[in-house]
């Protein structure tokens, strides 16, 4: 095995995590009979190399982003694109989705669907092109000794493919199955249900549905691909046992002569509003799905640094954290429990979640939006956000624990539009955050008025509603 | 940085070894050290040098299988409360603490025996003791500092701290930062060694919710639950892991404490350490800390086999929910020679869209929604099987799906496969191979797991060249062997139409 850390990378930033005694000195010392408290190892130092990978750009405008890994005789490549299913025309919805699958299934203007299966099969190469709220993603590793014959077909599934209509045909039936089998996993609907409420009047918010896939033809996948799949409105990450010259002559060949003069989407505009108010689905199961949440602040913001260490100490934080603690380990209430904050670069969605049993339905939540109350009146201790803060930063070297991973972590943070500095900047913003600017955010973006909360379950047998609550909205989700 | 360009040289000429021969890319045997402690505990280093991270993989050979009946979801609950401390962590006087928990322990046991009763249970009685429960609970808490084993792991960067509870293994495992070791050694060892088990009773009802949210509530669970208890009608592969809601409602910790005495037995115990690290110095640690199990002569569990199933089971599950079927072959388990011909016979059966099950009842007759194959299941100790699950597209049934699964069963019998086919399916599961070298856990993980079922990691490094020996026929006899009709176990998972009133008033 190679040893890498000697490969040729061009070194970005060293930190030095942590001060200590050096490791022989511990060993040294070592003849006791009880175990030292945890607390008081002392530990050797770690020396840390944040890499960077290589950004090119092609006379295309189709951005690159390179960085080797020499250990095993694979290539993988990483794309995104801008693009995604809120782009989806109004009353079609699907068709993002669908083009997405269909580029993979439905053959190439050179090669047929059979053909480009029977190939890719053949050489344990599975491309995936897949499509997201606002992004489509594809991802294909192969050997690097198919290097050719990999990137050649890629290069055809993203730049002709043929939508094969039988193959279309295909895919919105699957896609009509798996509508239909939205409702027999509670989550997977509770969680699709809380999207669409809380993006009102907003494309975000709408979901494919049985009449949205009736109205898509073939022409629809076609207009979609030459819409959003162009060479300047996507990004490559290239890593893997390849060297900087293959992989940007190889990417020339099969992309180079991809010409278009457009360039690249801006991202779109936040929502401008966000849904609220209690909204029921009934659903005969002995536990209850419950999700609360509301929008928040953006990757961009100043106060992302402090909103993410506040969400981590609510419930994202695992076990220590506070949701986790009440509801798991003190009140036994629930096995998955906790909070999320998704930020984008113009806008963030925070929320919590809880899955338990009927009868503590209500128990659950109350206890829940107990802790977020809570949080805005300043009770986080320094020790609580000191163990956040460490937390979150030495836990921070294992976004580089592969040459992958890097690259396409550096991709998404130029996809998002963030800036130069986020990466190198990320630890002392986080490592700056006061107990007073968690208090600042949690009372500035945390608000039960505002909060949108779904109850998937036995609605009838959940008990008395809360006093303060007005009579709560069912709702009957569409397949 | 002065070897720099020894370095540079040494590379270069791995590359191109790569180029020629892919057996040859990682050779582990190479890489991998292997010592033993002297109490018998086997330890497995890598030195992985990308990035100043480490993964730690402690593995032990006991699971739900080594349950005693009756008790099933045992092994699962203990693996539940490894995580509340020792009576050096998580507490702020022991002393006192551990009179609180044995009181705790004795109203809980009267309170179950309370309910036990069902019927015949004084309400009033279980009022007053749960009452008293909650009190002792509350007073429980006053010592206690909950959460400290992920405390300080999170706090010192670790990363993906977990552990999971097979039927043949339970594993604990983390990731952390190459110079922060010790913390695993110190925590690991003294959770092994003096493990608290506070927070009984509500953890008890947080798998209450496990079990609800993974099987109650989820059609899968349901189906394999059901699946699971058909094929094995004697040995325990066929209970739940979690435990059956009757056994796990009064798990008491008696139940707990024997379990977690076969834990101490290092000669049933694999270390994996994978990742930056100085392997002397490793050692040296693991000795200091872990070289204080003693020696166990522990007796392995007696556990029936399965006898030879004569003919074919069934088995319907209804549920609120489109319909899915998994059908599953008894066959030996690995290292027989047979069951390398099952992983070759499910890539060529389930692996890409050419695939036959696939290429067949997807892409041609569309009558499935999905199709996966599954050799192995449910785990690797004792005979287990070879399993098919799929979900038929409406408007087609589980009978159209069962008889085309059939006929393609039957193709693999009646014809031999092509080469084209075979030599696809190793490619297959040479990408599969090459890609699980790729991480510190997943290697951690893949070598200590083979370690402590196999005895020997070497499995997995010469799992190719193994792979490479599959033949046409091989998989012609073993088909005609196993996939046979008495041989199989069919559950299906059909709708239930529940006559619930429709939604209510205010639809939106």
């Amino acid at each position: 095995m190679k040893n890498k850390f000697y490969s040729h990378i061009r070194i970005g930033l060293m930190i030095l995590l942590l001060c200590g005694l050096n490791p022989s000195d511990v060993l040294a010392a070592e003849t006791f009979t009880a175990f030292t408290a945890p607390d008081k190892i002392k530990y050797p130092d770690l020396k840390f190399r944040l890499l960077q990978a290589e950004r090119i750009v092609l006379e295309n405008g189709m951005v690159l982003f390179y960085l080797p890994d020499h250990e095993l005789p694979l290539v993988s490549i990483t794309a995104l694109v801008r693009t995604g299913s809120l782009h989806d025309p109004q009353g079609k919805e699907g068709v993002a989705e669908l083009t997405a699958a269909v580029m993979r299934t439905g053959g190439t203007t050179n090669v047929g669907s059979a053909e480009m299966d029977q190939r890719l099969d053949f050489l344990a190469a599975s491309p995936s092109i897949s499509m997201s709220l606002d992004s489509a993603s594809v991802s294909f590793s192969f050997f690097k000794n198919d290097l050719d014959a990999c990137l050649d077909l890629l290069s055809q599934m993203l730049r002709a493919p043929a939508f094969e209509e039988d193959k279309f045909q295909l895919a919105l039936s699957l896609k009509s199955e798996e509508l239909r089998r939205t409702a027999d996993n509670p989550q997977k609907l509770a969680f699709r249900e809380f999207n669409r409420l809380l993006y009102p009047d907003d494309p975000r918010g709408r979901y494919t549905t049985t009449a949205s896939l009736n109205n898509i033809h073939r022409n629809d996948l076609i207009d979609f691909h030459r819409e959003y799949f162009f060479p300047a409105n996507m990004m490559l990450a290239v890593s893997g046992d390849i060297s900087k010259e293959e992989a940007v002559n190889k990417i020339k060949q099969y992309f180079g002569n991809w010409n278009s003069t457009r360039n690249a989407l801006d991202i779109l505009p936040a929502p401008k509003q966000a849904g609220q108010g209690i909204f029921f689905i009934r659903k005969q199961l002995p536990q209850s799905t419950v999700v609360s949440g509301e929008l928040t602040v953006s990757k961009n913001d100043p106060d992302f640094y402090a909103f993410s260490v506040l969400d981590f100490i609510i419930g994202s934080g695992g076990f220590p954290s506070r949701i986790f603690s009440a509801v798991r380990n003190n009140e036994g209430l629930a096995y998955s429990a906790g909070s999320f904050y998704r930020a984008r670069s113009n806008y963030g969605v925070f929320g919590t979640y809880a899955f338990t049993k009927t009868s503590s339905t209500f128990q659950a939540l109350h206890l829940i939006n107990s802790i977020l109350l809570d949080v805005e009146t300043g009770s986080i201790s320094q020790a609580e956000l000191d163990w956040a803060k460490k937390s979150i930063l030495d836990g921070f070297i294992f976004s580089f624990e592969q040459p992958g991973q890097i690259a396409v972590q550096q991709m998404t943070i130029a996809y998002e539009k963030l800036p130069d500095d986020y990466l190198s900047g990320y630890r002392k913003r986080i490592e700056a955050v006061t107990r007073s600017d968690l208090k600042r955010v949690a009372a500035k973006y945390l608000n039960e008025k505002r909060r949108l909360t779904l109850i998937l379950g036995d609605t009838d047998q959940f008990g008395k509603l809360p006093k303060k609550w007005k009579q709560p909205v069912f709702i009957s989700p569409q397949q | 940085m002065l070897t720099q360009n020894r370095f540079c040289l040494l590379m270069t000429l791995l590359i191109i070894v790569c180029c020629t021969s892919l057996a040859q890319a990682i050779d582990l045997e190479k890489k991998v050290i292997k010592t033993k402690l002297a109490n018998g505990l086997t330890i497995l280093m890598l030195d992985r040098k990308f990035s100043p991270t480490v993964s730690l993989y402690i593995r032990h050979r006991v699971g739900a299988v080594d349950e005693v009946k009756g008790q099933s979801g045992a092994a699962h609950f203990l693996e539940h409360l490894m995580f509340k401390g020792t009576p050096t962590i998580g507490t702020k006087n022991y002393a006192s603490e551990k009179k609180l928990l044995l009181q705790i322990e004795q109203i809980g046991r009267m309170l179950d025996n309370e309910r036990m009763k069902q019927e015949k249970t004084d309400q009033k009685l279980v009022e007053k003791l749960t009452m008293r429960l909650k009190q002792l609970q509350s007073e429980h808490r006053r010592y206690y500092i909950p959460n400290e084993i992920d405390r300080l792991y999170t706090e010192n960067g670790g990363l993906g701290m977990n552990a999971s509870t097979g039927q043949d293994v339970t594993t604990y495992f983390v990731s952390l930062p190459a110079n922060k070791i010790e913390l695993w050694a110190r925590i690991e060892a003294d959770r092994l060694l003096h493990p608290v088990f506070r927070e009984f009773y509500t953890e008890r009802d947080v798998i209450m919710e496990e079990r609800r949210q993974s099987i109650e509530t989820n059609p899968d669970g349901k189906l394999y639950e059901a699946f699971m208890k058909t094929a094995y009608a004697v040995h325990p592969y066929g209970v739940p892991i979690i435990g059956l809601p009757q056994d796990l409602t009064y798990l008491n910790q008696p139940a707990i404490r024997h379990m977690h005495q076969k834990y101490l037995s290092p000669e049933n115990m694999i270390i994996a350490v994978v990742g930056d690290i100085h392997t002397q110095k490793t050692f040296k640690m693991i000795d200091q800390y872990f070289g204080r199990i003693p020696k166990s002569h522990s007796q392995p569990t007696a556990i029936p086999a399965e006898p030879p199933q004569t003919q074919e089971r069934k088995v319907e599950v209804l549920f609120d929910a489109n319909p899915s079927m998994i059908i599953g072959y008894h066959k030996p388990t690995a290292p027989a020679a047979e069951d390398y011909v099952f992983d070759v016979l499910e890539t060529i059966l389930s692996k890409g869209r050419t695939s036959r099950l696939y290429s067949k009842l997807v892409l041609q007759m569309q009558i499935a929604d999905s199709i996966s194959v599954h050799n192995g299941m449910p785990a690797t100790r004792y005979p287990n099987l070879f399993a098919i699950s799929a979900r038929p597209r409406h408007p087609h049934t589980n009978d159209e799906l069962q008889t085309a699964i059939f006929q393609e069963l039957e193709n693999i019998k009646h014809d031999p496969v092509s080469d084209r086919e075979l030599i696809q399916a190793k490619n297959q599961l040479k990408m599969d191979y090459m890609k699980s070298l790729d991480s510190n856990s997943e290697l951690a993980s893949i070598l200590s797991y083979y370690e402590l079922l196999l005895g020997d990691y070497r499995y997995f490094s010469n799992y190719i060249s193994q792979i490479e020996k599959v033949t046409a026929v091989d998989i012609q006899a073993a088909a005609a062997k196993y996939l046979v009709a008495e041989n199989r176990t069919i559950a299906v998972l059909n709708k239930k139409i529940n006559n619930n009133p429709s939604a209510g008033k205010n639809e939106k």
